[in-house]
């Protein structure tokens, strides 16, 4: 079969681009090498839809933040996808920095970011009671939200495969060759045609790139960004996302408040060459601690359950690279997707779309599209008529798997038969958030494997970690009778 | 909504123990165990070493278990197994909000309730392991409970951090099991567990303790590979050229337990940051009336043996609580420690009539060949006890016996004077 189009990599970016593909009547494959959706950047990130106060104006990156920020109102009710309306402050402690903030307000005017503010002392300190005495002035930047990524990247491509893509996990590209009509894809599991090829491999882009291209027009440059979590019940320490004023290192250390009520404190920015090992250094984590002291006070570090580590997908330009191969006819960039990447997502898709393919093929709109996706609440969240009724027709949602995140059984058999179901402990977590709590899985592990084994009809052994050849129990030792 | 008189929650050693105290024929007590089976984490503990004080005999886990099981037996004390509480608030009464499989979620309330909930696994996030972040990395009882509860091993080759008492069984444990530990780092200058189980589980299988080394370095991307572990020096901190890189498929942790308050969320009651469990006096009652707390969940115990001889004593106390309810709230004064103390229990006394003795726990902050415990009130030493071989890893206990005599305005106080 001949696809229209082949998308590499259903991080964030390509599985938004996948969705809105999925509204035309084109044949869509996606390609992911990992055995889950949204694996690198986007399982590891701050999970901020940033207002777009911060990038250039001018650049793509500027236009598709703010753009995005607003198309996740759209995404909450159509996808069912959590949004945290946290607001942001960016936050000022001298006379030097408050200059710069005062340029990044006249950068963020320009940017069109809707509802911000100056703000003094006093009307800070009114808003977040724990910030530190040392902020002077502030920037209120209300379109701040936050989301849950991997709940998003995993509903947009559920959408874009009940809307007619096709998805191939576990399948990685391996070489790319330049046909007649179009391309053949190599692949661990056999060869794929298409006439478009999208590349939206993340980190990967510039070896897929390099499978066609002479010359890639960009080189990526990994950047580690590490972050401690703190438990969910500090929730109401923090309200608001807090950024620091940049330096010429990035968007500094933010103080983050996440949609199941934890903390996220990071990340750092350190230059890698590995693609994939995101090592957590202890000089990373002090400074970490160091830097987010400098913006509140009495922040709850005994409360840190899990420290972790993730892979920005920059490259050598400063903006995004998203165009047609100029070597290449009908292989498409979308690379150095690195911050603001999440939030400028459902944007990029939109361009990539509407601006650059509509302007050398003809899409016709597939007109029983359907945008929406189920709600997939908690049983914990539900209220109590809702429970009785859940509960009447599963008594699996009586029985708690993880205490401390309060998952049940029937919650994880949810997350099993889902369009997009999880088969490993680690996609379990992301999906059901068994294990995301205080105990890190010492009192759910074992209960999640037993799930999972039992639903797949596999032996508890054949149950893996993260992807193949990782499962947590290594042999059997009693004799069956 | 069903009222019970007395509701304890958790089903290990702490919670048979508190229930066997707490019952009485005009008493309705109520006993909820989140597993299928009562007995909690003596169930995975299938090594000996149970029992000697408690029951006067050396017993198994599972047999240790058994025996608090069959004390219950004819005694009126429902018991409801495989049921999660999951909210717990007080308004006058305990509102407890549970589920089960049979029930769903079920609010029921109470006049006292017991805390017998245990304590969790400190994790690798907690103590900020750096490196990358494989599959492989596990705390000890998860792999206890892996290999003796559901019967699989969780690796071959297997290095050790923490000389806690469960990393230590276990080092034993996976070496007959086949597996090659390959060695246990102890960040301290001295081991965490037990001495006879430094002895009988490493010594005895040629297994090094590394003292006063951690791990520094973990490889791997979605197995674990190898670990580095490097000495440290009296801050913690690591010298450089001390590294010793090991190749395993395990990193076992065993750096400490922490009680398990967490379902207690929606009660406010005075904790301990040193125990990370509740304040007590030597009722075992909370700051907030009715509410008890014993076993793990109110710290840490060597010995289940003590856990049971706390827990019943709670029971007894929860019970007399019942009874007596309408008595007027007494008067406190705080037990304070000095330097050398890391933490006593209880950490407040209730100044009544009653003139029960009260036994103190405390674990000291170093090691002591010698010492003097002393009881004080302002400079009046009420009782002197001499000691040996003080460490961290063992708890010491003293019984003050002469309630009567205690001065209902002046905290209380331990001194250990060290030679």
């Amino acid at each position: 079969m001949m696809y229209d189009f082949i998308i590499v990599g259903a991080g964030i970016t390509g599985a938004m681009i996948a969705r809105t593909l999925s509204k035309y009547d084109v044949s869509v494959l996606v390609l992911e090498k990992e055995n889950d959706v949204g694996n690198h950047a986007t399982l590891a990130n701050s999970a901020i839809i940033h207002s777009g106060h911060d990038p250039k104006h001018g650049t793509l990156k500027a236009r598709f933040c703010v753009e995005g920020n607003r198309l996740y109102d759209t995404l909450e009710k159509e996808l069912k996808i959590p949004l945290l309306r946290s607001g942001g402050l960016l936050l000022s402690r001298n006379a030097a920095e408050v200059d710069t903030l005062k340029a990044i307000y006249e950068n963020a005017k320009l940017n069109n970011v809707p509802g911000m503010k100056l703000l003094e002392k006093q009307a800070l300190k009114a808003k977040e009671p724990n910030i530190s005495k040392t902020v002077i002035m502030g920037l209120d930047l209300p379109t701040t939200k936050i989301t849950y990524p991997w709940e998003v990247a995993l509903k947009a491509m559920e959408n874009a495969i009940n809307n007619g893509v096709f998805f191939a996990k576990n399948t990685e590209v391996f070489a790319m060759a330049k046909t007649e009509n179009g391309f053949d894809i190599t692949t661990n599991n056999g060869v794929f045609k298409s006439k478009q090829i999208i590349n939206a491999a993340g980190a990967f882009a510039g070896k897929v790139a390099a499978m066609v291209e002479n010359h890639v027009p960009y080189e990526v440059k990994p950047r580690r960004g590490e972050y401690l979590v703190l438990d969910r019940r500090v929730k109401g320490f923090l309200n608001h996302t807090l950024y620091p004023v940049p330096n010429n290192k990035g968007k500094g250390t933010l103080i983050v408040p996440q949609v199941h009520g934890n903390i996220l404190i990071g990340p750092t920015n350190t230059p890698q060459s590995s693609l994939y090992a995101t090592p957590n250094d202890v000089d990373a984590l002090s400074s970490i601690k160091e830097n987010a002291d400098k913006l509140m006070t009495d922040i709850p570090y005994h409360q840190v359950i899990r420290t972790f580590a993730g892979v920005r997908a920059s490259i050598d330009h400063e903006d995004f690279y998203i165009d047609y191969s100029r070597e290449v006819d009908g292989f498409m960039h979308v690379a150095g997707i690195d911050s603001p990447g999440l939030t400028a997502a459902p944007a990029i898709a939109e361009y990539v779309v509407n601006s650059l393919i509509k302007s050398k093929t003809t899409l016709d709109p597939k007109p029983n599209f359907n945008p929406n996706e189920p709600e997939c609440t908690m049983y914990h969240a539900l209220n109590t008529a809702e429970k009785k009724a859940a509960f009447a027709t599963n008594k699996r949602y009586g029985k708690i798997i993880c205490k401390c995140e309060r998952i049940t059984e029937g919650d994880l058999m949810q997350h099993i038969t889902r369009t997009l179901g999880a088969d490993t402990i680690k996609g379990m977590k992301k999906r059901a958030r068994v294990g995301s709590g205080l105990c890190q899985g010492g009192y759910c592990e074992h209960e999640t494997i037993k799930v999972l084994a039992k639903a797949s009809n596999k032996d508890q052994t054949e149950i893996d970690y993260y992807d193949k050849d990782t499962p947590v129990l290594l042999k059997e030792t009693k004799v069956k009778l | 909504m069903k009222k019970h008189d007395i509701v304890i929650i958790g089903g290990g050693a702490g919670g048979l123990a508190a229930a066997q105290g707490a019952s009485a024929p005009h008493l309705d007590v109520l006993l909820l165990e989140k597993d299928a089976r009562l007995g909690g984490i003596l169930n995975q503990c299938i090594h000996t070493g149970f029992g000697l004080q408690h029951y006067k005999e050396e017993l198994t886990g599972p047999e240790y278990a058994q025996r608090a099981i069959r004390e219950l037996e004819g005694l009126p004390i429902t018991i409801k197994t495989n049921t999660t509480v999951i909210a717990i608030e007080k308004t006058t009464d305990f509102t407890i909000t549970y589920t089960n499989e049979s029930e769903g979620e079920t609010t029921i309330r109470a006049t006292a309730c017991i805390l017998t909930t245990g304590s969790f696994e400190r994790t690798r996030g907690a103590i900020k392991l750096p490196g990358t972040r494989p599959k492989g990395i596990i705390t000890a009882g998860s792999a206890q409970r892996y290999l003796n509860i559901d019967g699989y091993l969780v690796g071959k080759n297997i290095f050790i951090l923490g000389s806690g008492d469960i990393g230590l069984i276990m080092a034993r444990r996976l070496t007959l099991e086949g597996a090659q530990v390959l060695g246990v780092a102890e960040i301290l200058p001295h081991a965490s567990g037990l001495t006879r189980n430094i002895v009988q589980c490493l010594h005895d299988y040629d297994i090094p303790l590394y003292l006063s080394h951690t791990v520094t370095d973990i490889r791997g991307a979605g197995q674990l590979r190898g670990i580095t572990i490097s000495e440290v020096d009296a801050n913690f901190q690591k010298k450089p050229h001390t590294e010793k890189h090991f190749e395993v498929d395990t990193l076992m942790l065993s750096v400490g337990l922490i009680p398990d308050i967490t379902a207690f969320n929606g009660l406010s009651f005075a904790k301990d940051n040193r125990t990370n469990g509740a304040l007590v006096n030597q009722t075992f009652e909370t700051s907030l009336e009715g509410l008890f707390a014993a076993g793990n969940a109110l710290h840490i115990h060597d010995l289940v043996d003590d856990v049971s001889a706390e827990s019943l004593l709670a029971g007894k106390h929860a019970k007399a609580y019942l009874e007596n309810k309408n008595q007027k709230a007494a008067s406190h004064i705080d037990v304070l420690v000095d330097e050398h103390i890391n933490y006593c229990l209880p950490q407040r006394i209730q100044c009544t009539q009653d003139t029960d003795p009260i036994t103190f726990s405390l674990r000291v902050k170093a090691k002591h060949e010698k010492a003097t415990l002393k009881i004080m009130q302002g400079d009046k030493v009420l009782m002197t006890r001499k000691r040996q071989h003080l460490a961290p890893a063992e708890m010491e206990r003293i019984t003050f016996k002469n309630v009567d005599r205690l001065d209902d305005q002046t905290p209380l106080s331990l001194k250990l004077e060290v030679s």
